[in-house]
């Protein structure tokens, strides 16, 4: 293809966009001249260039749609739904053949759709019945039939008045010309679902007289246009693509730099600098990526506005945000996500006029959609002021497609419901139309998001509507991600899907790890993860069992698993590469990286892994505890003397062992010099008391923060960490203080505001605060 | 090589892999790796020796070893790098010669008699003065191709 055709191609694609853009528009404003010429344009544009190609089926097919835009921009035709119907058609088959002489070279055939398509057009220029055009000189012209003329005979002169104008435009200025834009259309009498406040057809028929004084208005929207194209330059992606390469290789090197040492103090002062300039450079690298989302959103106009005919709902689209900018992959990988959000709100959320009517919101429905940054992510949202989601219904579709058990179903609240959305094979459509409801819905929309890094999170309220939030990364390109070590090997795990480590020493694997059959588990704060072993999962050799290991707990699209490694390294910032077909496919790997070092590591997926391993979705649960945590504490539950009590761990400065000959009196009282201060010390554990007169004896102190002091407690044993829940007393309704539920047992809470400060050491004798209310049992 | 009358001659790489020396046109080497780092892939078809760094680009890399069902290699292999259509990869081999000019009039079709797995990756020989030189083409050992032509 020779650069003039490729250039054809773009130009006009461009010139089909906006037309997109401007005919769904213009089904709010009718009347809109400037969208008219504007529409008029991208259509002449393509005919004239045409001609000159030789692209003959381009031609006729334009021809037709410029002869009816014609009528419109110049007064004589008002639009209606029907001729934006057809002009979209038309703009559908235009986009067809550009496709088709972009990848063949050649117009290709379908002539009988064509002609029935021309034959369309023409229809429509002609108009029928239900166009009502009331100028009665454009009925003549038109043939129209005679009644059309009709109501206009009582105003008599009328014929002459409008006459005139048309005279004039004859002889002005050829017709691609926008300024001569003309008076728009007289009357829009055809009734439009999507009319915001109909206008009263006289009225519209006078202000038509009135026209002429804005005849200069339209100039502006020619004139602004080519600033905008100064500004931007079309730059190849494929060229993008290798800029991204290469600042990644950079961004490699200078880690390697930054981790070489060197004794020259100016070595490390230019690493600094390199690190600058190299950050500086990923950036506005990855800014030449950006796209805003207007180029997505753009599409969404005419989406709605068929999907509402077609399931005879009224719908307006509001769209907030539009110059938000993404990276334009990314953008790419949400095109369907969000057509398929948007047409579930549509036909899902959005009830039908007389519904909404009934129940008191406006006849017409609001689809919004947003889009905004938030940190390091890119907010994109759908929501809808429809029927909302029914929790009831939801739960019973769920056991009825046997996704959930009933009686898991029953326990679940709502928000845990309504994830059960995001499953696969769920569906609650009562039928299937030809939009949705064949229970490929949510599911895939959610997978899409997560395969670029995302999230997808709902929110619905019945009778109110629903928000569908998907979070975009930036960029995929270049992700934080932790290195871990298994079997010598090194291998990345994203950031966004880790949320703990757990650290296991030589001799604890056995008894920490536990074994039902064939699954081994990790008891996570009392809850049983499981637990994928990566060098079995990717057949390496076998490490020992007794061997020291990490856990990676991951939360991979809500499923939670942790992944045993051999060890672990730094986090690093590192560069996706893409790997080979044959290496994607086995799945566990979503990509390769450069490390610091220079060493290789493979990224894991860990979906793919969860999926693999059948972890199934746990995150309802998740989330279940955290909303528990509402009225809870984390406690630090200790042993002293037999006793056990608690203390707040937001209190816990440092549990220390240390040398009983470390502990020294003033007074009576032992006190511990603990980072350059002296603290009050508690024997609570009656520690000191009965000790053995060996200095080498260690006693275990927690030093808590009381206020603005610090103050140390001897303990014989830390017992854990866990969660309170406050009680209240019977009778008053109030929360009882200073004992709280640990481990379904009565635990006292130490008081430490009781142990004496030191000032009063010499003559207080001690008496701790220490609860009397340890325990029941 | 310098009877220009004999027929066309063409520059080739010679290349090592245990006993046999083999051949790849130059003009489809984009470049050689003496012996880079490797990372293993595991999971990964038998004949993928690994990936190796090559300008910004994590290339997967065919061991010639393994596809011909030898011993891996006691010491560090050399890459070399071709380009596909989908992009680039790496061969690994024992160790990389030096180039060779050979006649279009020694080259030979593979002989009938050599095992099939070889049939379809050799692209038959060049008749050196003491040794046959096996012609190698990259689009053969393209890992696409090689793992629908020879599934695990």
């Amino acid at each position: 293809m020779d650069d003039l055709t490729r250039e054809f191609i773009l130009e006009s694609r461009e010139g089909l966009d906006r037309m997109e853009r401007c005919l769904t528009d213009l089904e709010t404003r009718p009347g809109d001249t400037e969208l008219l010429a504007e529409i008029f344009r991208s259509v002449h544009t393509i005919k004239g260039t045409t001609g000159f190609l030789g692209f003959s089926r381009l031609e006729a097919l334009s021809h037709a749609g410029e002869n009816l835009l014609g009528l419109l921009r110049d007064g004589k035709l008002a639009a209606n739904p029907d001729i934006i119907s057809g002009l979209l058609a038309l703009m559908d088959v235009l986009r067809g053949v550009l496709q088709s002489i972009e990848t063949t070279g050649a117009e290709g055939e379908s002539q009988q759709a064509d002609s029935a398509l021309i034959a369309r057009l023409e229809e429509l220029q002609r108009g029928d019945a239900s166009l009502a055009v009331a100028e009665p000189v454009l009925a003549a012209v038109e043939a129209a039939p005679s009644h059309a003329a009709r109501p206009r005979k009582p105003r008599g002169t009328g014929k002459h008045i409008s006459r005139r104008p048309r005279g004039d435009h004859q002889g002005t200025p050829p017709p691609n010309d926008p300024g001569e834009a003309g008076p728009p259309i007289a009357v829009e009498a055809a009734p439009r679902e999507a009319e915001p406040q109909p206008r009263p057809a006289p009225a519209a028929v006078s202000s038509t007289s009135a026209r002429p004084a804005t005849q200069a208005q339209p100039e502006a929207p020619a004139a602004a246009t080519p600033g905008a194209a100064d500004s931007t330059l079309r730059v190849d992606v494929e060229l993008l693509n290798r800029m991204m390469n290469l600042v990644g290789e950079l961004v490699l090197t200078r880690n390697q730099i930054l981790q070489a040492t060197s004794t020259d103090a100016n070595f490390a002062l230019l690493g600094r600098r390199l690190d600058m300039v190299t950050a500086d450079l990923r950036e506005s690298v990855m800014k030449a990526r950006m796209q805003p989302v207007s180029h997505l959103f753009s599409r969404f106009p005419r989406l709605v506005r068929d999907l509402a005919l077609a399931l005879d709902k009224r719908v307006h689209l509001e769209m907030e945000g539009q110059e938000t900018e993404l990276d334009k992959s990314l953008l790419e990988a949400i095109r369907d996500p969000l057509t398929h959000s948007i047409r579930n709100a549509i036909d899902h959320g959005i009830e039908c006029p007389d519904v909404r009517v009934a129940q008191g919101k406006p006849a017409e429905g609001l689809v919004r959609l947003r889009a905004c940054h938030e940190g390091s992510h890119v907010i994109v949202e759908v929501h809808d002021d429809g029927a909302g989601m029914s929790i009831e219904r939801i739960r019973q579709k769920a056991v009825e497609r046997q996704l959930v058990s009933p009686q898991r179903a029953e326990q679940m609240n709502e928000r845990e419901i309504l994830q059960l959305i995001f499953l696969p094979g769920f569906s609650t459509a009562a039928a299937v139309t030809s939009v949705s409801g064949r229970g490929v819905g949510m599911d895939v929309v959610r997978t899409n998001v997560e395969k670029i890094g995302g999230k997808v999170e709902v929110d619905s309220h019945a009778g109110k509507g629903t928000i569908l939030r998907l979070r975009i990364p930036l960029t995929l390109a270049i992700i934080p991600a932790l290195i871990v070590h298994s079997r010598g090997q090194n291998f990345a795990v994203p950031q966004a899907s880790l949320t703990e480590l757990v650290h296991m020493s030589a001799g604890e694997t056995d008894n920490r790890i536990e074994w039902l059959e064939n699954a081994a588990l990790y008891r996570l704060r009392g809850r049983l993860l499981p637990l994928v072993f990566l060098d079995r999962l990717l057949q390496q050799p076998p490490r020992e069992r007794t061997a020291p290991c990490d856990i990676a707990i991951l939360n991979a699209d809500g499923r939670r698993f942790g992944l045993v490694v051999d060890g672990l390294a730094d986090p690093e910032e590192i560069v996706v590469k893409p790997l080979a077909a044959v290496l994607r496919e086995i799945g566990y790997y979503a990509g390769a990286t450069i490390l610091g070092n220079g060493e290789m590591a493979l990224i894991l997926n860990p979906g793919s892994i969860a999926q693999n391993a059948n972890v199934t979705l746990t995150s309802e649960a998740d989330d279940g505890l955290d909303e528990n945590r509402a009225g809870r504490q984390d406690f630090l539950l200790v042993e002293t003397g037999n006793r056990r009590a608690a203390l707040p761990l937001e209190t816990v400065v440092r549990i220390e062992r240390i040398p009983r000959s470390r502990i020294e009196r003033a007074g009576s009282r032992p006190v511990l010099r603990f980072e350059g201060q002296l603290l009050p010390l508690d024997d609570a554990a009656s520690e000191l008391i009965d000790a053995s007169d060996d200095p080498e004896a260690q006693t275990t102190v927690v030093v808590c923060r009381d206020g603005d002091r610090q103050v140390g407690m001897t303990v014989s044993q830390v017992l854990d960490v866990t969660g309170g829940k406050q009680l209240e007393q019977a009778g008053t309704g109030g929360v009882a203080g200073g004992i709280t539920l640990l481990h379904e047992r009565v635990t006292g809470i130490v008081g430490l505001s009781g142990i004496p400060s030191l000032e009063c050491v010499a003559e207080t004798p001690a008496v701790p605060d220490f609860p009397s209310a340890e325990e029941t049992q | 090589m310098s009877d220009v009358h004999a027929s066309p001659t063409q520059e080739v790489c010679s290349v090592q892999v245990g006993d046999t020396l083999y051949g790849v046109p130059i003009a489809h080497v984009l470049e050689i790796l003496g012996k880079p780092a490797t990372q293993p892939v595991p999971l990964a078809p038998y004949f993928v020796g690994g990936l190796v760094h090559y300008r910004g680009e994590v290339l997967t890399a065919v061991s010639l070893r393994r596809l011909l069902g030898m011993e891996p290699a006691k010491t560090p292999e050399d890459v070399l790098v071709f380009e596909n259509p989908d992009g680039l990869f790496g061969l690994f081999v024992d160790s990389v010669g030096e180039v060779l000019h050979v006649s279009q009039a020694e080259h030979e079709p593979n002989p009938a008699t050599l095992e099939p797995r070889r049939q379809q990756l050799f692209a038959g020989a060049w008749k050196l003065k003491d040794r046959l030189l096996v012609s190698l083409e990259p689009e053969r050992l393209d890992p696409m191709r090689l793992a629908s032509a020879f599934p695990a």
